[in-house]
């Protein structure tokens, strides 16, 4: 912060310095306030006019402030609206708030700027209530359309127990469903073309290709996709409201069912935005038992990506072959943390325990047995012609394109975009390793795939890094607000005593801030905006989810290709439905 | 009068040989694939699991007979029946020994090539009646494919027919005393054993029913037995398709030693076998490719390998 | 009519009964419980937007009408292949000819782009 970004000064220069405040946060690049009014300005300037613009709405999301007690120096809100830019030639990120008081809570849309900004203000207006003019469709997206309030809204309940039972009998199974059919003409889409009649064909939410409740609407000429409409939040289930009744410990298990494929890769997000809060330093040895525990993930997230995408182009078979690689992976995540696809087991402050004895003979069995495996599927999967066929030239788009619509992970790389986030920003002494980062040229489905298979091959080199160079130390930081404090630190005498029980029963007290932290996950960049208002529980949770951006680019990706082609595209992003519903 | 019965006695052997043999093969086409993909696939209902046979037809049996109130009742039920009767008919031609057989028509394989002509109208009723989108895009796919292989599947066949100078599959059986006509005519073996998967939708042709794409595709809304009859369908025109490439290209019931029924039974198990090694190995091409495929390598080569095979047969005799 | 054709009739008839019996079987034995999702077309589980009685474009329709003309000729094939050897180069000449028309046609049409469609 002290050297301020140069995004700061060009802002000042173009607009005065009296046209934003600038807000210290944990975040480390800068959060400015501006006006509802300055603010289409601000967002104009930074996309088109500034050099080296801010090419990427990252995020963008609300803040009820109404019941938060320390916000001291910032301006009067009752809903604070922020949109969190990012630029990708700069490697720097903005943050600008708009505040907005509860009786008038509207701001002009983003969408002529960021296409992206479609659904982000679409969820701003579901969970909050906050209206965007000039909006295209704006209409709720992750709860149903009968619902009544918005939902992160603090007056909003969070628990079932203050709603009353649900029940759902005929007479309100059939209003549901009646809410959910199509009208074409809601979306602006035409039912007959000369000559022929438009098809509209509903795939999904129980559909064996979708992999998972994700409602996607075919206008069909033919078999030949004219348009679609992707509709999501089947799989909703609350996480950032649940955040907010989560003690900052017992929030943790959560963001394992996140991205459910990910495991530990989102504790890591997570635990990585608590301990910047904190200022907390993590023990070398924690750091790489955590870098090591995420790369075997990302493993066993792209060998389930792998099977699935072969079998969405007809391949049955490769499925059960990573499926069987990826149970080896589990037996190590077992044998280290007690659990398998879930194991909610970092901590802030580090992990949950050392690594067990043994655990160097059963990760050297599987970095020197996976590499034959990757040869083998790569001749039944990545070298068969069919498989070509169906995924080269499918479903592409341009880095221009990628960056506009946020896509980051393998499918920014697939467009020979280098950028990861392990490189670009390492977190967790990634800088420490030896890897590459590969890319492909053409961003096509081949083009994704063949990016994740390379990036297999790489993580295994980390890993074989990790049992090669594991330091010895702590697994947990000796930090007061680690959690729970290392065993060895408790019940001496009644100070430790004290500390233990408190951080046990009540859960740390994170000092009261905002802390932003994205990390490279398993399907692109998966970050946690966390504030803090000084207590026991985040006063909100933002979870920045990738697939959420892409699946938002659907229709652009598949518009004009046949309905087998919209499988291989649905396969070729990787995406989990709770990372897009959360 | 004992002649009519010994014929009625070979029809009825003959014809529940492949209705048996379908349900045989459900089992060992899961045990197979199970195998092939690192599983164990049914092993728990009697020996080798093989009592799941038996377990599945009464599933099937007593499951619930639905005719959706939208389909069309008349050509919805007409579907799965086609199906099966045309299946069971191509078995009547095929030749098992020198003695076992239905009939030997002197123009077995036309009888051959009409039943399973026949056999994709089934496909094709069942996802127009159904009127269910998906049903009828698969159905729509099936009659895309069929446009697409069956003008080559006859003429792949014709350089055997040139060969053997008959329509009778006994006599082209006999013809291939001297050499199996897979040695002169295996690209005709080649085409045809293409064709001959996509007429059984089977992977990597199965583009009717991708549940990938199309949930079930054309069979979407069938359930109990008359998807049941889909089934069978599927695994008669298996065994017919397998013993036709024994047939034409690989001397039928001939071989040393052993009776003619048993190489003509291990020549059949072992096409079968490579019908559902097909389905683990490859994925599914998109349905404009596949007739791509047909139209601009597949015929041209079947009309090409008709002529040369022509020209050479004169050459040779001259 | 030759004696090889009566026991294609008694196939006929056997696996026609096969069918029937199957059909007749299952009706017999299943239960009916109908409900109004199972009288709802299965569309993913949403409410179908109409129905599938609509004019739909058939892409392939130009590939399908070259099939009945390629299919048509293929069959004067046929018979010659039988009796080739009888016909000789007379009618070798003869088919190949005719099979050149075929291929030129073809070649023609994929030319044109009747053979591409999307």
């Amino acid at each position: 912060m002290s050297d301020a970004p140069a995004a700061v000064a060009e802002l000042e220069g173009r607009f005065g310095a009296d046209a934003f405040t600038v807000q210290e946060t944990r975040s480390g690049f800068p959060t400015l306030w501006t006006s509802r009014d300055n603010l289409p300005a601000f967002l104009k300037f930074l996309k088109t006019e500034v050099p080296r613009p801010f090419g990427t709405l990252y995020d963008l999301t609300a803040i009820d402030e109404r019941f938060r007690q320390k916000r001291d120096g910032q301006p009067e809100s009752d809903f604070t609206v922020l949109y969190h830019l990012l630029s990708y030639e700069r490697n720097e990120d903005l943050c600008i708030k708009v505040p907005l008081s509860d009786g008038d809570a509207a701001l002009p849309t983003a969408t002529g700027l960021w296409p992206s900004a479609n659904w982000y203000e679409r969820e701003v207006w579901d969970m909050f209530g906050v209206r965007f003019d000039g909006h295209p469709a704006l209409r709720r997206i992750l709860m149903p359309l009968t619902w009544e309030g918005h939902p992160l809204r603090k007056e909003h309940p969070a628990r079932a127990t203050e709603m009353g039972p649900f029940q759902l009998p005929d007479e309100r199974q059939e209003r549901e469903q009646e809410a959910l059919r199509f009208r074409p003409e809601d979306w602006g889409m035409k039912r007959t073309r000369e000559g022929t009649d438009f098809m509209f064909l509903n795939v999904g939410p129980q559909h064996p290709g979708t992999h998972g409740v994700i409602r996607i609407i075919l206008q069909l000429d033919g078999e030949e996709i004219v348009d679609c409409l992707p509709e999501i939040g089947f799989h909703h289930r609350g996480a950032e409201k649940m955040g907010e009744r989560q003690s900052w410990h017992s929030f943790i298990p959560y963001t394992d069912r996140i991205d459910y494929l990910g495991g530990v890769m989102n504790n890591l997000a997570y635990v990585l935005s608590v301990e910047q809060l904190v200022g907390m330093d993590i023990p070398d040895r924690a750091q790489v038992i955590r870098v090591m525990m995420c790369e075997l993930f990302r493993i066993a997230s792209h060998l389930v990506w792998y099977g699935t995408f072969a079998q969405d182009v007809g391949s049955l078979s490769a499925v059960f072959y990573t499926f069987n690689d990826r149970e080896r992976i589990f037996d190590i995540v077992q044998a280290v943390c007690g659990g398998r696809m879930h194991p909610s087991w970092f901590r802030i402050g580090g992990v949950a325990h050392d690594l067990p004895k043994g655990w160097q003979a059963m990760v050297r069995d599987f970095v020197n047995y996976m590499p034959d495996r990757l040869a083998e599927y790569d001749k039944i999967v990545m070298q068969n012609r069919i498989f070509k066929a169906r995924t080269q030239g499918i479903g592409a788009y341009t880095a221009e394109e990628a960056i506009d619509w946020g896509v980051t992970g393998p499918g920014l790389r697939a467009c020979g975009y280098e950028w990861d986030f392990r490189k670009k920003r390492p977190y967790s002494g990634y800088d420490q390793f030896d890897f590459d980062v590969p890319i492909a040229r053409k961003g096509d489905c081949y083009d994704r795939a063949l990016v994740r298979v390379e990036e297999i091959r790489q993580s295994l080199r980390i890993i074989d890094q990790c049992l090669k160079n594991m330091p010895a130390g702590h697994y947990k930081s000796d930090h007061p607000l680690a959690t729970p404090p290392r065993k060895e630190r408790t019940m001496h005498d009644i100070e430790t005593l004290i500390n233990h029980f408190l951080s046990v029963s009540w859960g740390p007290v994170i000092p009261a801030g905002e802390s932003f932290v994205g990390i490279e996950a398993t399907k692109g960049n998966n970050g946690y905006r966390l504030v803090s208002d000084g207590g026991t529980i985040p006063y909100r949770v933002r979870i920045r989810t990738p697939s959420f951006a892409h699946m938002q680019m659907i229709p652009l990706m598949s518009r004009g290709v046949m309905v087998p082609d919209l499988l291989a595209i649905l396969g070729s992003i990787d995406f989990v439905l709770a990372d897009i519903d959360r | 009068m004992t002649d009519v019965l010994l014929q009625v006695a070979v029809i009825l052997g003959v014809l529940n040989a492949p209705l048996i043999l379908a349900a045989l093969l459900i089992w060992l086409e899961r045990r197979f694939l199970a195998l092939l993909q690192d599983r164990y696939g049914p092993n728990r209902v009697g020996p080798l699991g093989l009592g799941i046979v038996l377990a599945d037809m009464i599933k099937i049996f007593t499951k619930e007979d639905w005719v959706p109130p939208f389909a069309d009742r008349a050509v919805f039920t007409l579907a799965p029946a086609v199906i099966v009767i045309t299946g069971l008919m191509s078995v009547a031609v095929i030749p098992i020994t020198e003695t076992i057989g239905v009939t030997d028509l002197n123009i077995g394989l036309l009888f051959f090539l009409a039943m399973s002509s026949m056999g994709v109208y089934s496909v094709v009723l069942a996802g127009w009646a159904s009127n269910n989108k998906y049903a009828l895009l698969g159905g729509l796919r099936a009659s895309a494919q069929m446009v697409s292989y069956e003008v080559f599947m006859g003429l792949s066949l014709m350089g055997v027919v040139l060969m053997a100078g008959s329509f009778s599959l006994r006599d082209i059986v006999a013809a291939q005393q001297d050499i199996w006509f897979i040695v002169p005519q295996f690209l005709g073996f080649v085409i045809f054993f293409i064709a001959g998967l996509a007429e059984t939708h089977r992977l990597p042709f199965d583009l009717p029913e991708a549940e990938a794409e199309l949930v079930a595709g054309f069979h979407s809304e069938y359930s109990g037995m008359k998807f049941g009859m889909f089934f069978v369908g599927e695994y008669v025109g298996v065994t017919v398709i397998a013993a036709m490439i024994v047939t034409l290209f690989f001397g039928g019931w001939m071989g040393p030693v052993l009776p003619g029924i048993v190489w003509f039974g291990l020549k059949l198990l072992f096409f079968i076998l490579i019908f559902i090694l097909l389905r683990a190995a490859l994925p599914r091409p998109r349905f404009d490719q596949l007739m791509a495929f047909g139209w601009k390598v597949l015929l041209p080569l079947s009309l090409l390998n008709l002529v040369v095979t022509a020209g050479a047969l004169l050459l040779w005799k001259a | 009519m030759s004696d090889a054709y009566l026991p294609i009739l008694l196939i006929f008839g056997v696996s026609a009964l096969n069918a029937v019996f199957m059909v007749a079987l299952s009706h017999i034995l299943n239960p009916r419980r109908p409900t109004p999702q199972k009288a709802m077309p299965y569309e993913s589980g949403m409410i179908p937007l109409g129905d599938t009685r609509a004019r739909f474009s058939v892409k392939f329709y130009l590939v399908a009408i070259s099939f009945i003309v390629f299919d048509l000729e293929a069959v004067f094939l046929i018979p010659w292949a039988v009796e080739m050897r009888a016909l000789g180069w007379s009618g070798f000449v003869a088919a190949s000819i005719f099979v050149a028309v075929l291929t030129a046609g073809l070649v023609y049409e994929w030319k044109k782009g009747g053979l591409d469609w999307d």
